[in-house]
């Protein structure tokens, strides 16, 4: 009897550790699937050209600073880094400050044609980029909203609105509409009971929203290369020259764009980790 | 965390609202000289020399077209001078303010480029800025198992096929190499040097027996060509890293193997079949949009291009070589000492073959070098019937010669009408 309790937990045990395995295995994957691309990355882009276009590869950088001292250099890498992330904040500022009500609208109020609008409202990104472009820059240049960061963030917040809309629909509605109405009986109005109860709830969700919104700027050249001259973003601005330049130029153009994205979301990644938390439950 | 973010908007609004309006300096639209180390060369070493500001600004080809169409659409724009290729400049022909009346000085101009320069007008539509051309590279390793009798200033296509086989079997793995890589520039090959060499025509003769014998022949040297082709796009590369032997590309995407191993290359022109060395030389022009919003400072920038010191650093910037009549100085880079003679010797060949780049085609452009793109893929890559793909991409051919309207062009004979593809 007792043997063959034995074996039983025995083989509990195994399969626990197979378990434990396939899990540790798991995340050994995704972790070398993101980083090593990453990785790869880095070492190209601190070495030699000699080293990136050559055979066999070290895998070691050899901190080799030319790729890197080029970019500085180049004329307006700076100004465009500057106004990649002026434009990403407006955009994350419009598409939340114009996403989050519609979300708590959608999710809290009854009215004809929300259906509609739920659908409606990713239609918006049916539409490629490059036909709208032509239309928009002649209405662009007609009304002098061209070459304006506002007007580049206003076209982003378009293509990051039904992402915010949508996430923050799903978030309001996570929210028991009942914690609400007992801050009603308990004296608060209808804003009071949104920012004092439902807001701190959200905050993290709201936040990672953003981030998406920023994300979605961050990454856009199409838009950014018609509607700005002088005002270029970074991604327009490399994403032009890039495409034929030398390979280790290549390799440090992507670093120069990744590196600030990668700053950013670390920055963040608390509220982050908080929304998939919220998902979750 | 909130606190945070209004800071950070704040000052986002506030920059946005703040941002330096735009000077007085001509902005230079270009969809040349766009990889990013000719991009510094042209400011550094040939706009800085210019007495007043230029902003130069080289673009990809869909964003370049979608500006330009929008500010000739809203009758108002910000782009003082446009830099393209001459097929490009002759799509928007009235959107030009003439430019005869810049004063060159003594400068002489190539007359057959000043003429292209009028497009079919009275008047002066663009100058000739710089011209390239296509030429074939090897190291000096390769040339060892040249067939015999071969003479490399004036190889034909069939000893070029002798060549690389001699080399894959010789040396163990094919040593041939070609652009055709997503942006390789292979559609230039088929169109101004595989088929003006095998049919002399680029349009009409599409389809026809000639046109079919060469693509036999090349579908025959894509056996001896290193597999890795189809993602080579600047041949440089691979043939500093020794992958490939022998290739055929731009001079620009030629050059830096040049520069870097000077001794180990030689460069001699594109091959011949059998109605001659067809090959295709690069045109670009240098025209004021009317919508420009200083119309004579452009024109000064324009005079200032085309001055021979400009146009010299121009080639030490681009590798494109100058149109007006200049010596050359001597301490060229190795590039272009190399490069030159080779374009000399195809140009002036007895049995020269100049085709033009496509004209008249307007946006229309990709989907032309598309059906020449699909018509490679097809026979070669995926192996179909020559005779089948040649009648069916002729049909998409026409289609799109009718829907542009376009004449023919070099080889071609001119036609009235839509260019006819037999």
């Amino acid at each position: 009897m007792t043997a063959v309790a034995g074996t039983d937990t025995a083989r509990r045990v195994e399969v626990r550790s197979a378990g434990r395995f396939l899990f540790g295995a798991a995340v050994v994957v995704l972790c070398v699937w993101v980083l090593v691309p990453i990785y790869l990355l880095f070492v190209n882009t601190l070495s030699s050209p000699q080293e990136v276009s050559g055979f066999p590869k070290t895998g070691i950088p050899s901190f080799d600073f030319g790729s890197i001292s080029f970019f500085l250099n180049f004329a307006g890498v700076l100004d465009a880094l500057l106004n990649s992330i002026i434009v990403a904040v407006l955009t994350m500022i419009l598409s939340i400050g114009i996403g989050a009500p519609a979300g708590y609208a959608l999710s809290r109020f009854d009215f004809p044609g929300k259906e509609a609008f739920r659908l409606l409202v990713v239609m918006t990104r049916a539409f490629p980029l490059p036909l709208l472009a032509l239309p928009l820059a002649v209405l662009f240049i007609r009304t002098g909203l061209d070459d304006t960061q506002i007007g580049l963030a206003i076209v982003h917040t378009v293509l990051a609105l039904p992402f915010a809309v949508l996430i923050t629909f799903s978030l309001f509605s996570g929210i028991p509409v009942e914690l609400e109405e007992a801050a009603w009986t308990l004296g608060c109005n209808r804003w009071q009971a949104f920012r004092k109860v439902v807001l701190p709830l959200v905050l993290p969700g709201i936040v990672a929203s953003a981030v998406f919104a920023f994300i979605i700027s961050w990454n856009e050249v199409f838009a950014a290369a018609v509607l700005t001259i002088h005002n270029r973003t970074l991604t327009a601005f490399l994403v032009q020259n890039l495409n034929v330049s030398p390979l280790h130029l290549k390799f440090a153009g992507g670093a120069a764009l990744v590196i600030p994205a990668l700053i950013f979301i670390f920055a963040v990644r608390r509220y982050l980790f908080a929304m998939w938390g919220i998902a979750n439950r | 965390m909130p606190r945070h973010i209004s800071i950070l908007a704040g000052a986002a609004v506030a920059l946005s609202l703040t941002a330096p309006a735009a000077g007085a300096q001509v902005l230079f639209w270009s969809n040349q000289a766009a990889p990013i180390e000719e991009t510094q060369r042209m400011r550094e070493q040939v706009l800085s020399g210019f007495d007043g500001e230029v902003d130069f600004q080289p673009q990809e080809p869909g964003p370049f077209i979608t500006r330009l169409e929008a500010e000739f659409q809203a009758d108002k724009g910000t782009i003082g001078l446009v830099g393209a290729l001459h097929g490009e400049l002759a799509t928007y022909t009235d959107q030009w303010v003439d430019l005869s009346d810049v004063d060159l000085g003594g400068v002489e101009v190539i007359p057959a480029f000043l003429e292209l320069g009028k497009l079919g007008t009275e008047e002066q539509k663009y100058l000739p800025w710089m011209q390239a051309n296509y030429v074939m590279a090897a190291n000096k390793q390769a040339l060892e198992y040249l067939p015999e009798g071969a003479d490399l200033d004036a190889l034909t296509y069939d000893q070029l096929v002798a060549w690389a086989k001699a080399l894959a079997e010789q040396t163990g793995s094919p040593k041939f190499g070609f652009p055709a890589g997503p942006q390789g520039l292979k559609h230039r090959f088929f169109q101004g040097f595989l088929l003006p060499s095998y049919s002399n025509s680029m349009v009409t003769k599409f389809a026809s027996a000639e046109a079919e014998q060469g693509w036999n022949m090349f579908k025959e040297l894509w056996q001896y060509t290193n597999p890795a082709s189809t993602t080579y796009s600047f041949m440089q590369e691979p043939l500093l890293s020794g992958d490939v032997w022998v290739a055929f590309d731009h001079i620009a995407r030629l050059a830096e193997a040049f520069n870097q191993r000077p001794d180990d290359f030689v460069a001699f022109p594109a091959p011949a079949g059998p109605e001659g060395r067809g090959f295709m030389p690069v045109l670009a022009g240098l025209a004021v949009p009317k919508t420009a919003p200083d119309v004579d400072e452009a024109k000064r920038v324009v005079q200032y291009m085309m001055q021979p010191e400009t146009q010299v650093a121009t080639l030490l910037a681009t590798n494109f070589f100058p149109t007006v009549e200049t010596t050359l100085p001597e301490d060229l880079p190795a590039s272009a000492q190399a490069l030159g003679p080779a374009i000399q010797k195809m140009t002036a060949a007895d049995d020269a073959l100049p085709a033009l780049l496509p004209v008249g085609l307007g946006d229309l452009g990709g989907q032309f070098n598309q059906v020449y793109t699909d018509t490679f893929e097809r026979i070669v890559l995926a192996g179909q019937p020559v005779r089948d793909v040649l009648d069916q991409q002729a049909q998409t051919l026409r289609g799109i010669l009718e829907q542009a309207n376009a004449p023919c062009w070099l080889p071609d004979e001119p036609s009235d009408g839509p260019c006819p593809v037999e």
